[in-house]
């Protein structure tokens, strides 16, 4: 069985690619097993054996299955292939055509029966806090039951945060003292649930920068994780509905904090090119979109920025490097908080391995991908880790601990945040320290 | 085995699958996860960076090991079924093209850096890693592996041993066999040599030397012992626009006449720069007819002054820009360009064919000069790049197959600019190698008397004619192949050594 | 017919004679001289030579033909010096094709008119190009310029059966083929006989300066050795000298280029060494090789001052004076001896000296000795990979034609 007639990956597009090879160092899953068919350069080539008549079930799948999708090919590649089109294509295809054995079905259906519904994570997070508090999430970790789980699930664990108190938002947040704008500011899923603190910290960040900060309440998921696995209906319905949802709230730009929904926001265009409905509104809204830092950087900061005299790291999260070319912004932010001292990591461009669900979906090179980024990360010595994705974050710091160390990690919002308000960056006892509380030298 | 036949060499006696039974040996020998065996999974692996010759082989084994290497290579010689290696896949000649009835090497998962031996100066790598990786491996120590060619991110150590590969700084630095000290390979018969070490002058015959360059076809190389070279106290590079090649070309024959020796001389021509912008957006003086690259290393008070002399000479050539690159990040900039140029040209041209030859430096204009008029008369577009400091060309033969008769007429260019190259005293290739490419223009370089002499060299290693057959020397069968991209039935196939999917 | 008389026939202008008593290779006696004028003419020797069942040896100027192993046979001298032209400069390329009974001094007199050298020292007065590729003997230069095999871009050979073959080209960026010209490097004419060579060259320097120091012992050596070696002066030698086993090292390192820039160089080098001297002079005894009888001795770089040490405890306990002088930069040095050391004594301190050289990596080979004492000795050692050179010898001279027992494993 090959392809259907439904947007199968273009000949054009795979005719682009010249077989140079210069993707496969940036390509997380080569790096690991030096195989070619786990290479973009060995995928495109898988692609186009099924516009030959190969078999899409089987070999293709299971190669195309392994993509992380983190699109450092993207940026390695000096003829531009579209790699991020074919592989949305093909696994499009692969979702609608091949039937997968009975536990990845099952596994796959209990993670979009979940992550994507705020109220089913709420549940979720409920039972979390009982094992928490019960003690049963700690038996659930010892060597001896961890190894007895499925992988996915002793990785859902290892992955999953300590559960913390819920910070809800109001639905409309003032500016502090002038109004530059207004903007919409998605709240995200699984982040509303586990890391509500990041978006508090991002509404406040946003608010002292000058900008009315807007949050639907009837705001769902975006569908990024959907689209990424190719599971294409479900990812339009919840475009749609986040367009909708927007729409109807008034706002023009739409602020994100999360880089996997960022980058499927801003490829709405391209996903609801079939809706006639949607089509346009699709584009406008992609175009509206903006990653925090990037939305920061573009405004010109206003608020004081307060000393953090400490050492971090910054990770490039795949989606918003890759996906989004967006390196420098972010870097600008922290560049500007006196005192904090930014160190790069070897390797920056390899994925951490959370992709998305990768981590739950194939569990062991995400593991390995993940103890890799930890080594590079511990190696830098740097006392917090800064991120603009929580998924990476949740990848990275379990697998910190893994190893046996332990690192403090913080989302890019949180930690200016911090420096915005004069408080403690989380997980530390950092305070930054307002410049007007600085005892001056005397005689100045 | 013994190859009465010259002509059967490489081609198995019998087609009736030895590779099959070779498969479940190999199972037992290096474990099953190391085969591939799946067909579309080795249908990934039928070509390499050069993607007009596609042969998928009958097996391959992924090695992650010198034995795995050797279990293989004696039980491919045991059962007569040929055998070729690869590295990453990126090479341009052809040369890790498999066998159809043969088993492929894929020595990838082999790349390990052994050892770091700093004070001596040497490296030991497993033929597997990717060249740029030994410098980064050395570069916190103030050192770097010198080689560089373009696709050093991702080509592996064992496949710049096979080619002998150069790179931009060759012109100063010399190629992979001027920093390769040892070598351990798995002869043909399934022996483990070492040959050389981190010492010089290891005695005997300078087989290290003779391996080098031979395109795979006297082993496989398992462990690569190399020289790593002092990073220089200073670097500078400079980027100067021109009007037109000659005035380029006159700067070049100007600084060379100073007895200075840059570490790179780059030339791109406007049609290059194009591309280049497109693919990189390089940021190149606008308007030019071609710029050079001169970049020059050594202690700072020589490259203080040579770089005054070149600036002096670029401009008293013609130049109406020059940039000197003021800082690591400048310098990444000005090579971008030239370093993508050959990915770069896919985007003003849907095909191109990229040809590789040498003309001694000093005939580089008129050579240009006459590729400029043949691909005038044959109306096909060639952008031009090329090392000026040592006359190696890559002229960026651009086409598109769609059009009707497009492709002939882009082979046939690309053919003769090879002979051009020669008749000017060159060679026809410089960095790429001959692999399955270049094998019909081996003749037109070299006597028979030439070719059985290197011959005598190959029957030592390999007797047996099973290691990469088919590769680098004419065969009989193979004469009548045309260079460039295939039409109609592949000789590989027409001979049956080849199975076309 | 004899041999003499179908050469003469054969090659009327080779000018074939009788051999002399000094026409003796190492020792042995060869039946007849022949002096052929160009490739053509030494490929129709071999021919013949070949057709008769005669060994051949070749000869430039005779300065290394007692090295190494002594020949078994050695019936036919083919005596180079009458092809002794450069052929081809071509200076704007950096690249000069000359005849193998060029010499050295007499290519560079030539090449220097366009302020180029080749830059291969001449170790021994009056090489011809052939020896040095033959040898593949190699100077102080070697450090920065590469040794020969690195400079040789292509060569003409005739092989032992007539047949003339070139590899390379006149290009120096070339992959066209197998690069047999590292073969014949360094094969002592064992696998044919080289009879043009086509080299790289460099720009001849403006200036040098030879900065020198003393060093006590290997101990004080090694640091500054190691600081010379890490430093960033693109210095084109750093050789050793020790006149006496246990006396002091004197240590030079050499720089050339632009006068300013030359006088920076030496002057960052000069702080490195310490107490120094810094001259234009080249020091006595610069590349040239201790002997008569020389040996050969390599190892890693960080084991030189190791090496050093070792020539000195070996010469105390066999009780020798070996001058050692050579390439600290690149691990290759010599060791002298006296011409009336005993051959027994010989054996003993290179066999001591040869496996301490393996374990730091290197090989100890004799160079030049007496040939009764050579009969007594292991010229070459043991030789990695000597079953695959048998190989390749079988295919090149099965007949085992050219100077049969010269070099390693008897070949």
């Amino acid at each position: 069985m090959g392809f259907d007639d439904h947007h199968p990956p273009r000949r054009e597009l795979i005719d682009d690619c010249v077989h140079c090879g210069f993707c496969l160092p940036a390509c997380p899953t080569y790096a690991l097993g030096g195989e070619e068919a786990d290479s973009p350069r060995g995928r495109i080539h898988l692609m186009a054996q099924v516009l030959d008549g190969a078999s899409l079930p089987g070999s293709v799948t299971t190669h195309v299955d392994r993509c992380l999708s983190c699109m450092g090919c993207l940026t390695a590649c000096p003829s531009g292939v579209r790699y991020d089109e074919l592989v949305e294509a093909t696994r499009a295809q692969i979702e609608r055509q091949v039937r997968r054995p009975v536990r990845e079905r099952v596994v796959r259906a209990l993670i979009f029966g979940l992550f994507p519904h705020p109220r089913r994570l709420r549940v979720a997070r409920a039972m979390l806090a009982a094992a928490e508090a019960t003690g049963l999430r700690s038996l659930l970790r010892r060597d001896a039951v961890a190894a007895r789980l499925p992988p996915f699930a002793r990785a859902m664990e290892s992955i999953a945060p300590p559960v913390s108190r819920i910070e809800r938002l109001p639905r409309r947040i003032p500016a502090d003292g002038e109004r530059r704008g207004t903007v919409g500011m998605l709240t995200g899923c699984v982040q509303n649930v586990f890391f509500s603190s990041v978006n508090a910290a991002t509404a406040r960040l946003l608010a002292a920068e000058g900008f009315e900060v807007v949050v639907p309440a009837a705001q769902g998921c975006c569908g990024a994780l959907s689209g990424h696995v190719g599971r294409e209906e479900e990812a339009i319905r919840y475009a749609k509905s986040t367009i909708d949802t927007f729409e109807a709230s008034g706002v023009t730009v739409i602020v994100v904090n999360a880089a996997g929904c960022g980058s499927a926001m801003k490829e709405y265009g391209r996903l609801l090119r079939d809706e006639l409905a949607y089509a346009h509104r699709a584009s406008q809204f992609s175009a509206n979109t903006r990653d925090l830092s990037e939305f920061l950087v573009e405004m010109g900061p206003r608020a004081q920025r307060n000393p953090l005299h400490t050492t971090a790291v910054y990770q490039d999260a795949c989606h918003l490097a890759h996906a989004q070319r967006i390196r420098s912004q972010p870097r600008a932010l922290l560049a500007a908080i006196p005192g904090l001292e930014v160190r790069e990591i070897a390797e920056a461009e390899l994925c951490c391995g959370s992709a998305g669900v990768y981590n739950l979906l194939q569990p062991e090179a995400a593991r390995e991908l993940g103890d890799r980024k930890a080594a590079n990360v511990l190696a830098a010595d740097a006392e917090l880790l800064v991120t603009a994705n929580l998924g990476c974050l949740m990848q990275i710091r379990a697998a910190v601990k893994r190893s046996g160390r332990s690192i403090t990690a913080v989302h890019i919002a949180e930690i200016l945040d911090a420096s915005l308000q004069g408080v403690p960056v989380p997980g530390t006892a950092r305070t930054a320290v307002p410049v007007a509380e600085i005892p001056r030298p005397q005689g100045v | 085995m013994t190859p009465a036949d010259p002509d059967a060499r490489g081609v198995p006696d019998a087609p009736g699958d030895p590779v099959a039974g070779l498969a479940e040996r190999l199972a037992l020998l290096v474990g099953a996860d190391r085969l591939v065996t799946d067909p579309v999974e080795l249908a990934a692996y039928e070509c390499d960076g050069l993607t007009h010759y596609r042969v998928v082989p009958a097996l391959a084994v992924l090695a992650r090991s010198r034995d795995d290497v050797r279990a293989v290579v004696a039980a491919c010689a045991s059962a007569g079924v040929p055998f070729v290696a690869r590295g990453a896949g990126t090479g341009l000649s052809g040369g890790a093209v498999p066998h159809a009835t043969g088993v492929l090497l894929v020595m990838a998962k082999m790349r390990a850096i052994l050892e770091l031996d700093i004070a001596s100066q040497r490296a030991v790598l497993e033929p597997g890693v990717a060249n740029l990786d030994v410098t980064r491996a050395v570069a916190p120590y103030g050192y770097y592996y010198a080689p560089d060619p373009s696709s050093q991110q991702v080509c592996s150590i064992g496949g710049n041993v096979a080619e002998n590969s150069g790179g931009a700084h060759c012109l100063k630095y010399g190629f992979t066999t001027n920093h390769v000290t040892g070598l351990e390979v798995v002869t043909p018969d399934g022996e483990v040599v070492e040959l050389g070490s981190k010492a010089a002058d290891p005695p005997g015959y300078d087989l290290t030397g003779a391996f080098v360059g031979s395109e795979g076809t006297l082993g496989v190389v398992t462990k690569v012992t190399v020289r790593l070279v002092r990073a220089p106290q200073s670097v500078q590079t400079i980027l100067a626009g021109f009007g037109d090649i000659d005035a380029a070309g006159a700067a070049v024959s100007a600084i060379i006449a100073t007895g200075m020796v840059p570490a790179a001389i780059e030339m791109m021509d406007a049609l290059a720069i194009t591309a280049a912008e497109a693919a990189v957006g390089c940021n190149y003086p606008e308007g030019a007819g071609a710029v050079l690259i001169v970049e020059l290393d050594g202690p700072a008070a020589d490259v203080a002054h040579g770089l005054e002399e070149v600036e002096r000479h670029c401009i008293e050539s013609g130049a109406f820009e020059i940039r000197r690159a003021a800082d690591d990040a400048e310098r990444s900039r000005i090579w971008v360009g030239r370093k993508s140029a050959f990915a770069a040209v896919g985007r003003i041209s849907p095909d191109y064919i990229v040809q590789d030859g040498v003309v001694p430096r000093t005939a580089l204009e008129e050579v240009l000069r006459d590729i400029e008029v043949l691909a005038t008369e044959k109306g096909i577009r060639v952008a031009n790049v090329f090392h000026a400091g040592d006359g190696n060309l890559h002229p960026l033969v651009l086409f598109d197959a769609g059009v009707e008769g497009e492709l002939a007429r882009a082979e046939e260019v690309s053919a003769r600019i090879l002979d051009i190259c020669l008749a000017h005293g060159g060679s026809i290739t410089g960095e790429h190698g001959v692999g399955l490419d270049k094998v019909k223009a081996m003749s037109k370089m070299f006597g028979e008397d030439d070719l059985a002499t290197m011959l005598l060299l190959r029957d030592a290693f390999d007797p047996g004619g099973l290691c990469n057959p088919g590769k680098l020397f004419p065969t009989p069968r193979l004469c009548g192949e045309a260079p460039g991209r295939r039409s109609g039935v592949h000789p590989l196939v027409e001979s049956g050594v080849a199975d076309l999917f | 017919m004899d041999l003499l008389d179908e050469l003469t026939r054969v090659c009327p202008d080779a000018s074939a004679r009788e051999a002399r008593p000094d026409d003796a290779v190492d020792g042995v006696t060869p039946e007849v001289v022949v002096l052929p004028r160009g490739t053509e003419e030494v490929a129709a020797v071999a021919r013949l030579a070949a057709s008769r069942g005669r060994t051949v040896v070749a000869r430039g100027a005779g300065t290394k033909l007692d090295w190494a192993g002594t020949p078994s046979s050695a019936e036919v001298v083919i005596d180079l010096s009458r092809m002794d032209a450069v052929l081809e400069h071509a200076s704007g390329d950096l690249v000069a094709r000359v005849q193998a009974g060029a010499r050295l001094a007499a290519i560079d007199r030539q090449l220097a008119e366009a302020r180029q050298w080749l830059p291969v020292d001449e170790v021994v007065p009056g090489s011809t190009i052939g020896g040095v590729v033959a040898t593949g003997i190699c100077g102080p230069s070697r450090y920065l310029h590469g040794a020969v095999r690195d400079l040789v871009i292509g060569v003409t050979v005739v092989r032992a059966d007539g047949v003339v073959a070139r590899s390379g080209s006149k290009v120096v960026k070339n992959v066209a083929g197998y690069d047999l010209a590292k073969l014949f490097t360094g094969s002592y004419g064992t696998l044919g006989i080289v009879t043009e060579a086509i080299f790289r060259l460099r720009p001849s320097p403006e200036h040098r300066r030879y900065v020198t120091a003393t060093c006590t012992d290997e101990a004080a050596l090694a640091p500054v050795l190691a600081d010379v070696l890490h430093a960033q002066q693109a210095a084109t030698a750093i050789e050793v000298d020790r006149r006496s086993p246990a006396g002091p090292i004197a240590l030079a390192v050499l720089v050339e280029g632009r006068a300013g820039p030359v006088e920076v160089r030496a002057r960052a080098i000069a702080e490195l060494l310490g107490a120094s001297d810094d001259s234009e002079e080249r020091p006595a005894g610069w590349g040239t090789l201790p002997g008569p009888v020389t040996l050969k001795v390599t190892a890693e770089l960080t084991s030189v001052p190791a090496l050093l040490g070792l020539v000195r405890r070996l010469a105390g306990e066999h009780r020798l004076l070996p001058v050692v002088r050579g390439s600290a930069g690149v691990g290759v040095l010599f060791v002298g001896l006296a011409a009336d050391i005993a051959p027994r004594v010989l054996a003993a301190f290179l066999g001591d000296l040869r496996v301490r050289c393996q374990s730091l990596g290197g090989s100890a080979i004799v160079l030049r000795a007496p040939a009764a004492t050579k009969g007594a000795l292991d010229v070459w050692g043991p030789v990695p990979g000597l079953e695959l050179m048998r190989r390749v010898k079988q295919q090149f001279d099965p007949e085992r034609r050219l100077a049969p027992g010269r070099f390693v494993g008897g070949i």
